[in-house]
């Protein structure tokens, strides 16, 4: 039997993440229920994939589904891990406040535990901010904070912020332009000096990968271990995997959330 | 591709007004609109005969512009900002020096149009107009008054500045194309000009300005006294010049100078240029005031001519103080403090303070010199044309060339019986719209400067002072350009480098051919390219259009082939199977 907390905000994790790693979503659903009673969560595309490929009209079908989802829990806010949810939802939900949960964490503190846990970590990260969101301060903050609390060190590549580059997989050029993306995310990863980079977007941390360097989500390091240079980093997770991760994804929420 | 207007009018604006053909500040200013940036990289690259041949298709003139044009474009180098201007005008004459050869002159001529056009003037401007005119299949007479061409490049431009061999060696293309060219024949004495405009189709007056002003001071008449504009060109010619040892200038422009150093090559003994002018209200420039100087040459700015003293002859001038040349409103109204009284001695006084077109060739006929069209040049009389210094306002050599050059497509439009006003709004100098910012780490790099022959070795003759900038001068000097030009996104974009030269070109098939999907399905949707946008265009709105089209064209799907797998994970996405919607709970929670 569900519990009857009424739903005031719900947390949209999006595919990439998902597909990337399951055990941190859990972990962060279990964070903003224990810091923000009345969350509940939704796994679904938000149809941006369709949009990015010029298919609006299917694009309003996709997304008039999740907005269901949303209404149907009576969530007034959305919390997103994924700046390209971010993006859309900001413009297609009006009737819900949608917040990135890296602006959000500075609010609310860090999970337990976790503040100064990797100060004598060995390792530098590079930060590749996310060029969707590339005007959106409050993130780049977020995101800084977040690092500067777990107490890693940190490397700005001389494009970053607001004036970032992207990875490579922006507007679906990988699946139709493999050797442009595969160049462009070369061209980024030779910004950074160091072989560590932190991203906050699962797709831009597989472009770090394919561009030659040791890349983890920022949830690795909020979540996972300390990571040192001894460290095994993660690598691609192929098609199939992805999916299955998707579908261990749904049933940690389902579970946390029972 | 069909178009709708909407995505068709967001692209003309970047066909519009994207900046990347826009021309570098140099070529925008020049009146010529030389290729400065295009033959400076080819000096740098070494290959000279490419780029003494890009110079010689916007002029027939490298070697007399490398040595006295005024190089409007060096003021506007964005180097200027960064140290020192670059060395365009000394590249150019290298340029010359290094690779210009007359079997490799472009001889062609349209085929003859069997109409005739008569140039008065053997001066730049005239010159330039004829050689245009003769390629367009006209025959083309020039009549000059004086028994040598060159207008005021000889007669007013000193030899030690532009040696007579070069202008000769330059016009010769003239008789190569079949220009005929009559020396020694005065319009209005030997030929009436009533009769060139009946024999001719059409007539170009560019007889340049060669009278010399004087002032009405007292003692003006008295032996001693001379005009400049003559006395140069009396030193041009190989005349006797009577002048003695101790010379007053007046003036302070260029000729000031050239008269000055002039005398000085004859054998003047001590010479004081006196102008109203003082600092840098001074008109000549500041490198003729300087190699002026270098040579001995006193000056003695913000003084006004009262008296020549003397009883036959010359043996002094009076000067009052001039303490305002111009008033208020710029007009030119000099005030002087008649008390502040400075003599000099002097035998010889010549008069440098401007000149004028002798028009009385034309005083029966309805030509007004100065009245003609801005634009087309035209007269009164539609088949007379007036260019250059004549026209009335003094011109610099480059710009009298541009007249010249604006007068050849009037007149071959006019005897085409073609509209004369069409599309002629950047012709001469305009204003460069480029907004380039110069790279905080761009290496300071000094100009080079050209050598000159020692001072002592310049008395007493005419030989060139500069020497030429030699090989490694000339590469120095070439590198220093900064190659301005807006190519911002392209710089800055795998993706526009990989498919287009510029947005403006890249929109343009759009509308003109149509283009590879894969070209709007290959942005990343960044936004990079309007962070370095001048004018901020929205690239990735552009391409998004596309796509929107392409997709409304092929049953609402992409027509890239990568993406058809995106349609699964789509249906995946959405499916039950992979999708949950969970309500908050109150369940205690273990881990925080």
């Amino acid at each position: 039997m569900k519990a009857k907390t009424k739903t005031k905000r719900v947390f949209i994790p999006g595919c990439s993440l998902s597909s990337y790693n399951p055990e941190l979503v859990e972990k962060t659903i279990k964070y903003l229920k224990n810091k923000l009673p009345g969350t509940g969560a939704i796994l679904k595309c938000c149809g941006k994939p369709t949009k990015a490929l010029g298919q609006y009209d299917e694009f309003k079908e996709r997304y008039a589904g999740l907005q269901k989802e949303i209404d149907a829990l009576g969530a007034d806010e959305i919390i997103v891990a994924c700046q390209s949810c971010y993006l859309t939802m900001s413009a297609s939900s009006p009737e819900q406040n949608v917040r990135s949960l890296w602006a959000l964490m500075p609010e609310i503190g860090m999970p337990e535990g976790t503040v100064g846990k990797a100060k004598d970590s060995d390792i530098t990260f590079g930060v590749h901010d996310s060029c969707s969101t590339r005007d959106r301060d409050d993130i780049h903050e977020g995101i800084r904070w977040i690092i500067e609390q777990l107490g890693y060190n940190t490397e700005e590549p001389p494009h970053t912020k607001g004036d970032t580059r992207c990875c490579g997989f922006g507007g679906m050029v990988v699946p139709a332009n493999p050797d442009l993306a595969q160049q462009i995310m070369e061209k980024r990863t030779d910004e950074f000096e160091t072989d560590y980079l932190v991203t906050y977007c699962a797709a831009c941390r597989a472009s770090m990968y394919k561009g030659g360097k040791k890349a983890v989500h920022i949830l690795d390091l909020i979540f996972g271990d300390v990571w040192t240079s001894e460290s095994d980093f993660p690598d691609l997770e192929g098609s199939v995997a992805s999916w299955v991760n998707r579908y261990k994804t749904k049933k940690k929420i389902q579970e946390v959330l029972s | 591709m069909q178009l709708t207007e909407k995505v068709l009018n967001e692209m003309n604006e970047v066909i519009d007004d994207c900046l990347a053909d826009e021309p570098p500040y140099c070529q925008a200013r020049c009146p010529l609109d030389i290729d400065v940036q295009g033959y400076i990289t080819l000096i740098r690259d070494g290959k000279y005969k490419e780029a003494i041949r890009l110079i010689r298709e916007k002029t027939i003139f490298p070697g007399v512009l490398g040595r006295v044009c005024a190089h409007p474009c060096e003021e506007e180098c964005k180097r200027g900002e960064l140290e020192e201007a670059l060395s365009i005008k000394n590249l150019k004459r290298f340029a010359a020096d290094m690779a210009d050869d007359p079997a490799d002159w472009d001889l062609s001529r349209k085929a003859e149009t069997g109409k005739k056009v008569a140039v008065i003037g053997a001066g730049p401007s005239g010159a330039v107009a004829a050689y245009h005119l003769q390629k367009e299949g006209h025959q083309v007479s020039i009549y000059e008054k004086l028994p040598e061409v060159g207008g005021m490049l000889r007669f007013g431009i000193p030899a030690y500045r532009l040696p007579h061999d070069i202008i000769d060696y330059e016009y010769s293309i003239l008789d190569k194309l079949g220009v005929e060219t009559h020396l020694n024949t005065e319009v209005g004495k030997d030929i009436e000009f009533a009769q060139l405009k009946e024999d001719f189709d059409a007539v170009y007056v560019a007889a340049g300005a060669h009278k010399g002003i004087m002032i009405p001071i007292d003692g003006a008449d008295l032996d001693g006294v001379l005009i400049g504009a003559d006395f140069l060109r009396d030193a041009a010619l190989g005349n006797e010049v009577e002048m003695g040892k101790k010379i007053v200038v007046i003036g302070g422009g260029n000729v000031a100078m050239d008269v000055a150093r002039t005398a000085w090559r004859l054998g003047a003994e001590e010479i004081n240029v006196a102008c109203l002018e003082s600092g840098n209200q001074i008109p000549a420039h500041s490198w003729e005031i300087e190699d002026a100087e270098e040579e001995g040459i006193i000056m003695n700015p913000g003084w006004g001519p009262k008296e020549i003293m003397g009883e036959d002859k010359v043996e002094g001038i009076s000067f009052k103080k001039c303490e305002q040349v111009f008033d208020n409103e710029g007009n030119f109204n000099p005030a002087y403090c008649e008390e502040t009284i400075r003599e000099l001695e002097a035998d010889t006084v010549i008069f440098a303070i401007g000149q004028r077109a002798e028009d009385s060739f034309v005083e029966a006929e309805d030509v007004e010199l100065n009245e003609t069209d801005e634009i087309t040049l035209q007269s009164e009389t539609e088949n007379v044309f007036v260019g250059g210094d004549c026209k009335g306002t003094p011109l610099l050599a480059v710009e009298a060339m541009s007249h010249g050059r604006k007068a050849a497509i009037s007149i071959d439009r006019y005897l085409k019986d073609e509209d004369l006003f069409e599309n002629r709004e950047n012709e001469g100098a305009y204003e460069s719209k480029l907004e380039k910012e110069i790279d905080p780490e761009e290496p300071v790099r000094r100009r080079v400067d050209m050598r000159m022959i020692d001072v002592e070795e310049r008395k007493n003759n005419f030989d060139e002072v500069e020497l030429g900038f030699n090989i490694a001068e000339a590469k120095g000097e070439a590198l220093r350009c900064l190659e301005c030009e807006c190519k911002e996104c392209i710089k800055d974009c795998l993706m526009l480098e990989k498919y287009c030269d510029s947005p403006k070109a890249l929109f343009q098939e759009v509308k003109d051919v149509g283009i590879d999907p894969l070209v709007y399905y290959s942005c990343n949707m960044c936004s990079q390219c309007t962070l370095v946008c001048p004018k901020e265009f929205e690239l990735k709105d552009r391409f998004m259009d596309l796509r929107k089209l392409a997709v409304k064209e092929n049953n609402g799907e992409s027509p890239i082939k990568g993406h058809k797998a995106i349609k699964w994970h789509q249906r995946l996405g959405f499916s039950k199977f992979f999708t949950t919607s969970q309500p908050a709970s109150d369940k205690e929670e273990d881990s925080k």
